[in-house]
């Protein structure tokens, strides 16, 4: 049985006549990543704020470590590592004075918080940059002196706001490897991002909300199944000549809802279909039967992107 | 390009006019024109063949002009371009094709408009001194129209200037207003604190003197007789003159600072030369000499029995770190001990007298300076910054965010007070008498730094950007601190001692003036009421302030 270490139940949230959540329940396991993903304004930021204390709930609750966030809200602070998208830096701090100023007002000791900063600097790479000053680190610098932070006082969970947001390729992937990392060590994360391909890589779970609402939430295998139904396929041809004939044989057999593309550069034909693998052997044999020459035929997999941009189409033509 | 065509001066000007902080000047200005002359408005029906009811309506209005203007406008030009460059905006103004000059045209421009805008309400009050018929539009209102006029600019190219070499809004206005303060009172002090002058000294306190408004002012007003008898001789043409070479000259400083390389600027990395493999003993050495403390030693640790918050405002603040602090108190206690030193040794005219309400001033002009931009900074740059969002999310009750906050600000502010104590205790040595008043002199500041420290920060709590923060403390201290004075100036008529007495009461430097018995302060008893007062303002704005930070650390 999984112990779901973040929680929340019907979770809505109102300003006025404007509906920021609407009965969001999700739930993460330990040691998993949870995605959140929607386009801005869909309530990533008030369930993360409610999570963390920093907000109530109009009705619903939400747990961490079973401690109700809204009622136990010191409590909840402490079991919590949040790393806003704004990194909250001050002037003329080096990064050390930094985190030993965040330790600080956790309340760990003196040698107990000299102990833990050098290691969060080792765990995220940024011990060589402990005497420069805050603001002068790059944003790549930055991002990671704030999950650094966010680290500081042990959190069970962590909720990270854009952390990949602006950062270069090589950050990026020095990014998802600390965060793979921090899941290893039994860490529970949530992360918000943009940059959807990456989140792909590293989340178990991921959570789609739109207007206040969860339009897909549980494994990310299933959510691109229940968002994606059709699949995507490819026929690579080895002579760009028979393209058409290929083309035509297709649309011979396939349906009109299943439209057929050419991509006479890569030789290549596409075609969404929600045929059985069976019935796509036969279309393959068709093709051969016919002299085609064909390379490749393959499933071309649905990616984050498209299940975020079908669930955004559907919530605009609900809107 | 014609200058009204300047889209700098158009956006300058325009978007200034729209913002309340404009609208809320106008109406200042309005409201104490209009009300000094309702106050001084003669209530007898006779003839007033000397013309001196005129005089009385105009010279404190011409008086609460200038410090209205001394006030409100460096504020605007000081954040004009450390804004820009903070918000990245002068980086796509320098790469458009308008040139470094027309960028500086319109700014300067602009905020010359503004001021004249600003402090066109009060013409109907300086035409109803006139409709009474005692003053000239030559010998009076003109010139006294031409002297604010020359503030304005002169005012404008300092805050332009300090704007294009700092690095934020605050430290700009910190910077404008120290200069504004020193170009208007500190620069008659060669001429009020040293006396007697000959040769090349005395034509450069003369010209140092001509710097400031208030010898103009008071050529204007009918006040020479004042004047003279503290050494002041310049007048308003003197004045315009060196107005006008001052605006010329930071003008063209900071054209030449126009330029790409604006913003560039880098960034400091940091360097710290204290930990074991970097050391090498002779740096080391020398910057211990240097500095008393090594600025570069890296930091310990936050002991237990240190407020974290306390420790980060220090930090975080330039002139918190230990090396500038103790350069900041060293020049205090000198500066204290140097004025009881010529005073004792009779270098100058003046004797332990007139030396002790010439510290307090100094002091109180110092903690004036300092208290509302520390203050101001509590908050308001913590929200700008995001830090306090990270505050929020950990477990710090807001009672210890408070005191770290206001602790930082209100230590800083006593050392600085402690360091001129040696100078009052040689004072006492010099003439024992004067104890007792030491005491309760030290009293009435120690209640101005909480009473700046409890307001400031409570602008602080309530404004969302530190420069607004910094410039509203600013404001509303100088007018507690100014504006009382102002009120005892004008004692007499219309004010009468009872009114001036209940004013000086709300202004704890008065306090320590009436125990020094300063010329003009004897007669009042101050303390202890002013203390009670006084201590009051600063309880009642630290129960608005604490309201203010639980709520804000409260869930939304």
């Amino acid at each position: 049985m999984h112990e779901h270490v973040v929680e929340t139940k019907n979770l809505s949230k109102r300003y006025g006549d404007f509906v920021a959540l609407d009965n969001l329940s999700i739930h993460v396991d330990r040691g998993q990543i949870l995605g959140f993903i929607g386009p801005n304004g869909a309530g990533k930021t008030t369930t993360i704020k409610i999570l963390v204390g920093l907000s109530r709930p109009t009705s619903g609750s939400a747990f961490i470590g079973g401690v109700n966030c809204s009622e136990k809200a010191s409590q909840i602070k402490r079991l919590v590592g949040y790393m806003p998208d704004r990194f909250g830096s001050y002037d003329n701090m080096r990064v050390h004075e930094y985190l030993d100023f965040f330790g600080a007002i956790f309340g760990l000791n003196r040698s107990a918080r000299r102990k833990r900063i050098a290691d969060v600097m080792e765990l995220t790479d940024t011990t060589y940059m402990q005497d420069k000053f805050v603001e002068s680190l790059s944003h790549g610098m930055q991002q990671r002196v704030g999950i650094a932070r966010t680290l500081l006082h042990n959190p069970e969970v962590l909720i990270l706001d854009e952390p990949a947001n602006g950062l270069d390729p090589k950050a990026r992937i020095d990014m998802r490897q600390l965060l793979l990392r921090l899941a290893s060590e039994e860490k529970t994360l949530i992360v918000t991002s943009h940059i959807l391909p990456e989140l792909a890589r590293i989340c178990d779970t991921v959570a789609i909300v739109s207007g206040g609402k969860v339009r897909a939430f549980g494994p990310l295998d299933e959510v691109m199944r229940s968002l994606c139904p059709l699949r995507s396929y490819e026929v690579q041809l080895a002579n760009p000549e028979q393209l058409d004939p290929a083309a035509a044989i297709l649309a011979k057999r396939l349906h009109a809802s299943e439209p057929i593309t050419l991509s006479r550069a890569e030789r290549v034909l596409r075609f969404p279909t929600v045929r059985s693998e069976d019935e796509l052997a036969h279309l393959l044999q068709g093709l051969i039967a016919e002299d085609i020459l064909v390379s490749q035929f393959r499933e071309v997999a649905s990616d984050l992107e498209d299940a975020f941009l079908s669930v955004s189409a559907g919530s605009a033509g609900h809107a | 390009m014609f200058i009204s065509e300047n889209p700098i001066l158009r956006r300058e000007l325009f978007s200034r006019l729209r913002s309340p902080k404009t609208f809320l000047a106008i109406s200042s200005v309005a409201v104490v024109s209009t009300l000094l002359v309702l106050l001084r408005w003669p209530t007898d029906a006779s003839i007033d063949l000397m013309s001196q009811g005129a005089l009385q309506v105009f010279r404190p209005l011409a008086f609460a002009l200038a410090t209205g203007l001394m006030m409100l406008i460096p504020a605007f030009p000081a954040t004009a371009l450390v804004s820009e460059r903070r918000r990245g905006t002068l980086a796509l103004l320098l790469n458009s094709p308008t040139t470094p000059f027309q960028i500086y045209l319109g700014k300067f421009t602009g905020n010359v408009i503004l001021a004249l805008v600003i402090f066109s309400v009060s013409l109907p009050a300086l035409a109803a001194c006139y409709a009474m018929g005692g003053i000239s539009f030559v010998d009076h209102l003109g010139p006294l129209l031409l002297v604010l006029l020359g503030m304005a600019i002169q005012y404008t190219a300092v805050g332009l200037w300090i704007s294009a070499i700092v690095n934020s809004a605050d430290a700009s206005l910190r910077w404008t207003y120290a200069a504004v303060l020193t170009l208007s009172f500190l620069s008659l002090g060669p001429t009020v604190f040293v006396g007697k002058l000959s040769g090349i000294q005395s034509l450069l306190a003369h010209w140092a003197t001509a710097i400031s408004p208030i010898s103009a002012l008071q050529s204007i007003t009918g006040s020479q007789a004042q004047a003279s008898e503290i050494g002041i001789s310049t007048g308003w043409p003197e004045f315009l003159m060196a107005s006008c070479m001052i605006t010329v000259v930071l003008s063209l400083i900071t054209l030449m600072k126009l330029d790409p390389r604006l913003v560039e600027r880098a960034r400091p990395t940091g360097k710290v030369i204290g930990r074991k493999a970097t050391t090498t003993p002779f740096n080391g050495w020398f910057r211990r000499v240097s500095y008393l403390v090594d600025p570069q030693r890296a930091k310990g640790n936050i002991p237990w029995w240190l407020n974290p918050i306390m420790v980060k405002e220090f930090r975080t603040r330039k002139f918190g770190r230990l090396h500038w602090l103790i350069r900041l108190i060293s020049i205090c206690g000198v500066s204290s001990l140097l004025l009881t030193f010529v005073a004792a040794t009779g270098t100058v005219s003046w004797g332990v007298d007139r030396i002790a309400p010439t510290m307090v001033l100094l002091q109180v002009a110092l903690l004036l300076l300092l208290g509302p931009c520390l203050g101001a900074n509590l908050i308001a740059s913590e929200v700008e910054s995001g830090g306090w969002e990270l505050l929020r999310a950990s477990p710090v009750l807001p009672i210890r965010i408070l005191t770290g906050k206001l602790m930082s600000t209100f230590w800083t502010l006593i050392l600085m007070l402690l360091a001129t104590l040696p100078g009052y205790v040689v004072m006492g040595y010099i003439q024992p008498a004067l104890s007792g008043q030491v005491g309760n002199v030290v009293v009435s500041l120690v209640i101005a730094i909480f009473m700046v420290t409890t307001i400031s920060a409570c602008v602080s709590g309530f404004c969302r950007t530190t420069a607004v923060a910094t410039a509203t403390s600013y404001a509303v201290l100088l007018t507690l601190f100014a504006g009382t004075l102002l009120i005892w100036v004008a004692r007499g008529k219309p004010f009468g001692p009872l009114l001036v007495e209940r004013a000086l009461q709300l202004n704890p430097a008065a306090a320590a003036l009436a125990e020094m018995k300063t010329p003009g302060f004897e007669q009042y008893r101050l303390t202890p009421d002013c203390w009670y007062l006084c201590l009051g303002i600063s309880c009642v704005c630290l129960a608005i302030l604490s309201m203010r930070v639980w709520r804000m650390t409260r869930p939304d």
